[in-house]
Parts: structure tokens; sequence; C-alpha cells
């Protein structure tokens, strides 16, 4: 019986949704769109922003992020500017850090003109944006604004493509070895110092490594990108990742493969399949140590702020190569844009004109974020925030003395990275030996380049 | 013979159970995985009973994600797309069927030309269509891209036929017009046709990945599949966090298909067909 | 669309008008929508396969046949292929099989067959990532249900599944045999009902067995719902992207790869919209084919019956 009224209560929607479409000879797009305005769905080209029932007369600009819920990094300074532009209101258009570049092209391909503001993942996907002029040239409103570009000590230069600025630095991270207090002193094991070989360094993810099946504990970590190899063949600033012959990785990867095939860090393949994050690992205790960015010691403070996570945590500097001495990182500029389809350019340029401010970058630094401006001031404000881990080694850890970027300002970077990333996974998985993975790198980069 | 015929009986039931239970395992594991703490998963030896619930994974999950949000997305696609594709459908197929006009059969032709091209053959044209207009990232390219099918024009035009065309006749020296004899007669009389492309659309649009995957970027306008996906790619080492996500985003279609089951056999079976 | 003022027509004429007008008017709702979003995109699908673009406000360049050239001469694309058949292989049987014994089980006058029936239909209901992450566990190498089963049973070295490039398909293709069968289960399922049964009762009569009438009434009668399975299972086999993506993502190393994760990344991946559209034809002429064998299956049938 119930079946039946079930199947009668439907058929009565749809004889109603029938008739409408018929007696008023509309087409059904019409009606959709009746429905959808009932529905209060973000319709895209309106920066009415219909689906936040925003007040009349608000502004709304739209920004993409990725995994803004686990660190506070863009939410600082959208929260920041909401309260100094009370008529503003921020649409954030989050997604999944994996997927963020995937899907911001998306959006870009189809000219919308949203988003407006564009938080751009990394440097060589910038050169790409910008070379298919999808990000607005901002030398104008620089100019206009009298904009001095001093603070971002040569950052803002370095983005530059083609002599036009397209971004400005809002993000300036490298890397530091993370390390899970407990787990060290449980194992009675000294912390990582500040002054490690990449030697002392295998020694001790060796030693840390214990227990059995799910409760094993790894030595160390490293996330599947390639970057976890290659940033240390690039650290002594005598190669690039683009270059004519890539034998200089081959000690790198051996001793990547070492690690993996030792069981001292999870193997590549688990973690890639299973797409799992690296902040899940360190957060769930499993395991030792993790050298990772510096962006990830805001993600840390907040996970600890809101209790996710208890335990102690510290930070180490990066272990450097036998021939050089510590203070050598590798890092990255995290830049912010202009959509080139954005309606709104001048609220867009303010936002973006905020949010590398030094005073965007002050709000930042209380939560662990490093931004595009280096200063003293900023290390200061850091170290002191509450959730950093105390102790004066983690201070110094955040030292460095010799900065490369992870990959150079190529144009051709991206593909020249698939091309790495590809390669890293087969030898990683050990579908190519080291060899002829290397010598697959050094043909395929020579034929982007036209080298050969 | 009545012995054996016992025999054999007891034998189906110990297949049938055997093989049912293989079935349902993954279910099963998943459910006590949600209950389980992270590390305990995959506890050696296998436990497949846990020593301590903890439903407080449940909490996590309810916190963390939006989950009402997502069902709320999912459904209202869902039932628009299922709407829009019935009632365009039937009229369509009364058309097709019982209308004549000039260029009838080179339109129909149309349709029958493209039935069997995958959607996985124009899916980038038409995104590239969709975004043009400006619709990409919103429920509507989505409902629309999804809500036109040769498929469902086919089913019931197919069961239009076998419905006389006396019967319309009759109507029509009643003084009933074309709109009418429609509403009252034709439509009424495809209701099991209409079952069926319900069931079929309803479990297509539901399950689908791949169209909310290409078309959904904002998280408010997620679907329950793709904010359980980013999930996992957030929390990937939380194996019970993750299969307590996974319990909750089959409940509303485990409630959808107990309750009705008959429609869904029924409709797989008079179908037989998948796009 | 009602139109009737020119009074200078004839009736008759007037009435062809109507008539014209009302079908067009039931046919259009459907007609826009579909031309719009399904028939363009078809040959736009054509168009773009001999093109060049990145989908930026640069216009698109014809190429010809390069892109053609270009895929077949990738490596990876072939691969893909190879991948894609080498699952239709490990699936479609296994499915077909497994489906045909189990609606010929469930055919049988027992208590609570619908149970059982729920039972094996229920993983074609369950969505695909909840499906993909729990397998994905399952199959986990080092401390997972299926590998502590297979150690527990003798097997000291048991594959490392979705971790590895020769066992990562295999896997893919366990999930989807489990999650498919009780579809054509169904369509099985009717078929056998729609069987009559005086063809079995006259076979009784004659003193046939179980096994007699298994193999001589219900395996002929189901030739041509076996055949239609066999086709709809390898259509959809070539259409896989879901199951490879939450489970796999195509790894390790592109060893799970279909055709279709090749045209997703194409296009959504690397804005190769030329390239990616190449696929999708080849796509479409795989798909053609095995459409055609179903047209000339089905008139040998219906000829036969």
């Amino acid at each position: 019986m119930r079946k039946r009224r079930l199947t009668a209560a439907l058929m009565a929607g749809i004889m109603v949704c029938g008739m409408l479409t018929a007696c008023q000879s509309k087409t059904v797009q019409d009606q959709q769109g009746g429905e959808e305005e009932t529905a209060q769905t973000s319709d895209a080209g309106e920066t009415s922003g219909s689906n936040s029932g925003a007040p009349e007369g608000k502004q709304v600009l739209s920004v993409t992020t990725w995994d803004n819920e686990s660190s506070p990094q863009f939410q600082a300074v959208i929260d920041a500017y909401e309260e100094e532009n009370p008529d503003v209101e921020i649409k954030v258009i989050d997604t999944s850090a994996d997927e963020y570049n995937n899907s911001l092209g998306i959006s870009l391909s189809a000219a919308q003109p949203d988003p407006d503001v564009i938080w751009v993942k990394d440097m060589g996907s910038m050169l790409q944006m910008a070379d298919k002029e999808q990000l607005l040239p901002i030398d104008d409103f620089i100019e206009e604004d009298n904009l001095d570009l001093s603070i971002y000590k040569g950052a803002a230069e370095q983005l530059m493509y083609n002599g036009k600025s397209y971004s400005l630095p809002y993000r300036n991270d490298w890397y530091v070895l993370y390390y899970n207090k407990d787990l060290f002193d449980a194992a009675e094991v000294e912390y990582p110092s500040n002054d490690m070989t990449w030697e002392e360094y295998y020694d001790l993810a060796a030693k840390m490594t214990s227990g059995e099946g799910s409760s094993k504990v790894y030595g160390s970590h490293n996330h599947t990108w390639q970057a976890l190899v290659t940033n240390w063949a690039v650290q002594d600033g005598k190669h690039t990742v683009v270059e004519k012959d890539y034998s200089f990785m081959k000690p790198w990867y051996e001793q990547g493969l070492a690690l993996q095939d030792g069981g001292y860090i999870q193997d590549y393949s688990t973690l890639k399949t299973a797409n799992i994050h690296y902040s899940s690992v360190f957060k769930n205790q499993q395991c030792a140590m993790m050298p990772m960015g510096t962006w990830f010691i805001a993600t840390m403070m907040q996970s600890q702020e809101e209790g996710e996570t208890d335990f102690n945590w510290g930070i180490a500097t990066i272990p450097h190569s036998k021939d050089t001495e510590a203070g050598y990182t590798v890092g990255a500029l995290t830049p912010i844009a202009i959509s080139a389809f954005t309606d709104q350019p001048d609220l867009a340029w303010d936002f973006v004109k905020f949010a590398s401010s030094e005073k965007a970058a002050e709000i930042l630094a209380k939560q662990g974020v490093f931004t595009g401006i280096p200063s003293e001031t900023a290390f200061q404000t850091i170290a002191a925030a509450e959730r950093f881990p105390e102790g004066e080694s983690n201070v110094e850890a955040l030292n460095y003395t010799h900065y490369s970027f992870d990959r150079p300002l190529d144009p051709q970077i991206e593909e020249i990275r698939t091309v790495l990333n590809e390669v890293h996974e087969m030898i990683m998985i050990h579908s190519y030996s080291v060899d002829e993975g290397i010598a697959e790198l050094t043909k395929r980069v020579g034929e982007i380049k036209g080298w050969n | 013979m009545s012995t054996k015929r016992k025999v054999t009986k007891i034998v189906l039931y110990v297949l049938l159970i055997c093989l049912a239970v293989t079935m349902l395992v993954p279910f099963y594991w998943m459910v006590i995985s949600s209950l389980k703490l992270n590390k305990d998963v995959f506890s050696i030896p296998m436990r497949w009973w846990p020593e301590t619930m903890h439903p407080e994974n449940y909490r996590v999950i309810w916190e963390k994600l939006p989950l009402v949000t997502f069902f709320k997305n999912t459904a209202k696609l869902t039932l628009i797309t299922t709407i829009v594709q019935l009632c365009t459908s039937c009229l369509a197929a009364y058309g097709f069927t019982k209308c004549r006009f000039v260029g009838r059969d080179v339109i129909f032709l149309m349709y029958v030309t493209t039935i069997a091209v995958p959607w996985q053959v124009y899916m980038v044209p038409q995104f590239i269509l969709v975004s043009k207009m400006g619709l990409n990232d919103t429920h509507l390219g989505l409902i629309l891209m999804q809500a036109f099918s040769a498929f469902g024009v086919f089913l019931i035009r197919q069961f239009y036929i076998s419905i006389p065309d006396e019967l319309c006749e009759a109507a029509r020296i009643d003084g009933l017009n074309e709109f009418g004899i429609f509403c009252k007669i034709v439509f009424p009389l495809g209701k099991p046709a209409m079952a069926t492309l319900t069931i079929f659309t309803f479990t297509n649009v539901w399950n689908d990945f791949m169209g909310p995957l290409i078309y959904l970027k904002t998280k408010e306008l997620k679907t329950v599949q793709l904010g359980i996906r980013m999930f996992i790619s957030q929390y990937g080492a939380d194996y019970a966090w993750i299969m307590a996500a996974s319990v909750c985003s089959l409940i509303p279609i485990v409630i959808v298909f107990l309750s009705c089951q008959r429609f869904f056999v029924e409709g797989v079976a008079a179908s037989g067909i998948k796009g | 669309m009602k139109n009737g003022k020119k009074t200078f027509l004839t009736s008759g004429q007037k009435r062809k008008i109507r008539n014209n007008m009302t079908g067009y008017a039931f046919v259009l709702p459907n007609l826009i929508g579909y031309t719009v979003f399904v028939f363009i995109p078809v040959i736009f699908s054509f168009i773009l396969s001999v093109m060049s673009w990145d989908g930026s406000q640069r216009p698109m360049q014809f190429v010809g046949l390069q892109n053609f050239a270009d895929i077949f001469g990738d490596r990876i694309f072939r691969g893909t292929l190879l991948h894609t058949i080498s699952y239709a292989l490990m699936t479609v049987i296994p499915t077909l099989i497994l489906a045909l014994l189990l609606a010929v089980l469930l055919n049988n006058k027992l208590k609570g067959v619908a149970v059982f029936r729920t039972a094996f239909y229920f993983p074609y209901i369950a969505s695909i990532v909840a499906v993909g992450a729990v397998w994905n566990m399952l199959f986990q190498p080092d401390f997972g249900p299926v590998n502590e089963i297979l150690k527990a049973v003798g097997i000291a070295d048991p594959p490392r599944w979705v971790v590895d490039k020769d066992w990562a398909m295999v896997a893919v293709a366990i999930v989807s045999v489990w999650k498919y069968m009780g579809y054509y289960m169904i369509v099985y399922l009717a078929a056998l009902q729609g069987i009559s049964s005086s063809l079995y009762e006259a076979a009784s009569i004659d003193g046939a067995n179980g096994r007699q009438k298994l193999w001589h009434i219900t395996v002929p009668m189901l030739t041509p719902t076996t055949f239609f399975v066999l086709i709809m299972l390898t259509i959809q086999c070539f259409k896989v992207f879901d199951l490879v993506y939450v489970m796999t993502g195509g790894g390790p190393g592109n060893a799970t790869k279909t055709l279709v994760n090749y045209i997703y990344e194409k296009a959504f991946t690397s804005w190769e919209f030329g390239p990616a559209s190449a696929g999708a034809i080849v796509l479409f002429v795989i798909v053609l084919a095995i459409t055609l064998i179903q047209f000339s299956g089905e008139r040998k049938w219906f000829r036969d019956m």
C-alpha cells in the first residue's frame, strides 16, 4: 500500500511538472533556471552572491584555496580583510591540495568571472597560467599605488614572467625536519640536531623504526612528491631539476630507495594508491621524523590548538650533504594573483595587496605562517606563538644560510615536472632501475628543451 | 524422493548463505572498523568483533564533514534530474509515437544514431560547452548535462508504441485535445516504463562519480561521493574515520533501496539495459 | 504555440499546421536539451579530435590526424588500451558465470529468496567511493584482512594487490566482479522466469533429471540473454573509470590506467583537448564495433526464434 502511495505522489509531481513544461511552452532550461534560483545555488558570473544570503549591496569576492580547513594560512587573512572591509564578503572555493591545480585549470579554461583571486600553489603553475594569459598583469596597479616591492627582498621580481608582474609573493616556505618528541623520548634516542648530515639522518631513521603490522612506527616519512628526493639533490645549489644530465641525482635516488626497501619509511606505492596525506601520517604518530615544508608548522599548531593531536613535536634544520655545512635549504614561493577573467579587478587587487602586505604578514606570523616578507620580527612572532614547540633549538632550526628554489623558473617547468614525477614513480616502484630512470629523464627533458 | 529433495534444499541454503556472507563481508568489515580506534583497524591477529566500541568516530565525522549538505546536494541533483528526464522523455515519446509532424522520422533517427555513444566520448566537449554557458561548478550545469538521454526517450517510446492508437482516436472523438490524451490516457498507462526509467536514472545519478568530479569544485556544492573522496584524501591514514564516513554515505541509499526494493529489481529486469 | 489566426488557410491546411505544432510542442523540450547537451557535443568531439587546443583563449588549430598519430605513439596510451583489454578479460567471463550461477540458485522456490537477492544485489547499489575505500583496506598488503586470510590458509607470500603493478589490475577486477554480478544476476533471473514452465514439465515427463534440464533447457533458452550480458559487460569494461580512479588512481606507475582515465587526464589535467578527443574517438570506435556485433547477433537470435 505504502509503495503505491509513494508512486502516486511521484506521478503527481511528475504530472505537475509535465503540465508546466507543456502548457507554458517554456523550454526546460527556463524552468530549471527558476528552480535553481529558489534553491539558492551559487550562480557564476553574478557578483550579488546569491548563495550566502548576503545583504544587499555587499560585494562578493571569490578566492580559491586548498585544504583550507587544516591550516589557517588563508582563512586568517580572509577574516582580517572582511573585518576591515565590512561591505565585502569573501567567498572561498576550497579544493583538496592534490586536485587544486586541476580544478583551478578547469574554471580558468572556462574563462569564468569566478574566482577573482587565485592563490597559486607553486611558481611553475603560475608561469603556466601566465603563459596561457589566464592571469591579470598587475604592473599598472603596482605603479598606480606606488607599491614598494623591496619589502619582498627580490621575491616579487623572481615571480615576473616575460618582464611583467602577474602575482605578489604571499608565502615563502622552505624545508625543515619535523620530529615527534614523544617517540624519541620513548625510544630514549636524542632528538635530531640542527646540524645533521643526510647519512646521520638515515641512521637515525633506521634506529627509530620499531614495531610490526599496523602499530609499526617508521623512522621517517617521505611523501610521494618527487621533491622529497630531488630537493636534496639540488640543495647545494649546484644543480637544478632542469639539467642536461641527471646523473647527479643517482646517489639521492639510491638513498631514497634504500630507506624505502629497508622499511624505514612507508613504501611509495602504498602511499600513492591509498592517496595518503602526509599530515595524517605525522599526526597519527606513525613516523618519528618527516622532512616537510615550513607550511606544516601552521597545520600542526592548529591541530594542537583544536585538540586533534596532543603529542610533543619539534623542528630541526633539514639535514645537509657531507660536503656542505648546515643551513642549506630548499624552498618555494606561493604567489597570489588575479584571474584575467575577473569582473572586479579593482576589488581583487585590493585584496591581493592586503594579503601580501606587512600587516597581513604580522597576522599570519601569529598563526605560524611564513610570508613573502622575510623579517626578523616575523620570525620572533612565530617563535613566540603559543603552540610553537618550546626550546631554543626549534627557533634556530628555522634559520638558513643558503636557499635554492625547488624548481627553477623555466617556462616549461610544468611539462618537465610531469616527466620528473612519472620517472620518480617508476623508480620508486622499481619499474625502472635508477640508471634507467636517469637515462629516461635526461632523454625526455632534453626533448622538451630541444637539446638533443 | 522427499529426503533427496530435503538434502538438495539444505545444500542450496548452505551454498546461498556462504555466497551471501562473502558478498556482504566487506560491508561488515566497514561497519566494525568504523567502531574501532584508528590504530586498531589493522590489528594483528584480525578481530572480527571490536573489543571496545568507539562510536565517537561518527561524531568526529559529523564535525569534520558537512554530510547534511552533501546529502542535500545529492538528493537535489538526483530528484531534479530524474523528474526532468521523465517529463521530457514521456512528452517526446508521445510526440514520436502518437503525433505526425514534418521531420519526425529524421529527428528520431538523430536520437537512434547517438543512443550507443557512451558519455565518456563526448564528456570533454560537453564540459567545454557547459562551461562556456557559465554553468561550470553549478548544480544546474550538472543537471542539464544528465537530464536528456536518447535512452529515456527510446525506452518510453517502445512502451507507447504498444498502446493502441484506437484508444487515442476514441479520446480525440470525445473531444480531448492532444495534451489531454497524453495526460489522461497515455501517461497513466506508461507507468511501468516510467518506473524503469526512474530507477535507472535514480541509481545512475545518485551513484555518479565522474560527472560531479569534473563539474563540481565548490565544497558546498559537492555530492556525497565527492565529499567522502575529499575526506579520504585529507585523512588517508585515519582508517576508522574513513570507514565511518563510508558507512554514513551508504545509509540513505540503503534506506531507499530496502523500501523500494521491488522497483529496483523490476526496473533492472524490465530494462535489462544499461546505457 | 497555438496558431490559427490566418484565416486565408483552408481548414485542412490549418489542421496540418496545428498537428505539426502539437507534435513539436511534445518533442521540443527534450529535443532542445538533447541537441544542446548531447548531439552538438558528439559532433564537437569529432571536430576537436583533429584540432590542437589547450582550452585557453587562443584559437584552436587544425592539425589533421596528428592527434591520433601522437596518442598511438604515446606509450602510456598504448598501455591504457592493453590495461583496458586485460581488465575486460578478467571481469567479463567471471561476472557472467557468477551472475548465471546466482540466478540459477535463486530461481528455486525457497523461503527467503528475496533476502539473498538483496544481499547479492546490494554491492551494485553501494557508492563507488565507499566500496573503493573498503576494498583498498581489505587489500592492504601488509596487514589487510585479505592477505591475513591468505597467510592463514598457507600462502606465505601473498600478492601485494593494489600496491603491486602486476596485481593491481587483478584487485580492481575482483572488486568489479563482486560489485556488478548482482546486477546481471537480476537480468538473468528475469530471463529464467521468462522460460515457460511447460518446457520443464515436459522434460520431467520424459524423465530428465535436474542437470539435464539445466543443460538442455535452461542454458539454450538463456543464450540470447547471455549474448546481451556479454555485450553490455564488454562495453562497460571499456568505459571503466570510477573504480580505477578510487582504488588505484591509475597507478602504480600507470599499471591500471584505462582508456577513460587517459581521456580524463589529457583533458582535465594537461589541457590537451585534441589528444583527449582523439582518445575519445578511439573509445567510440571500439564501442561502435561491439554494438555492431550486438546488432547482427540480435538479428540472428530473432530469426532463430
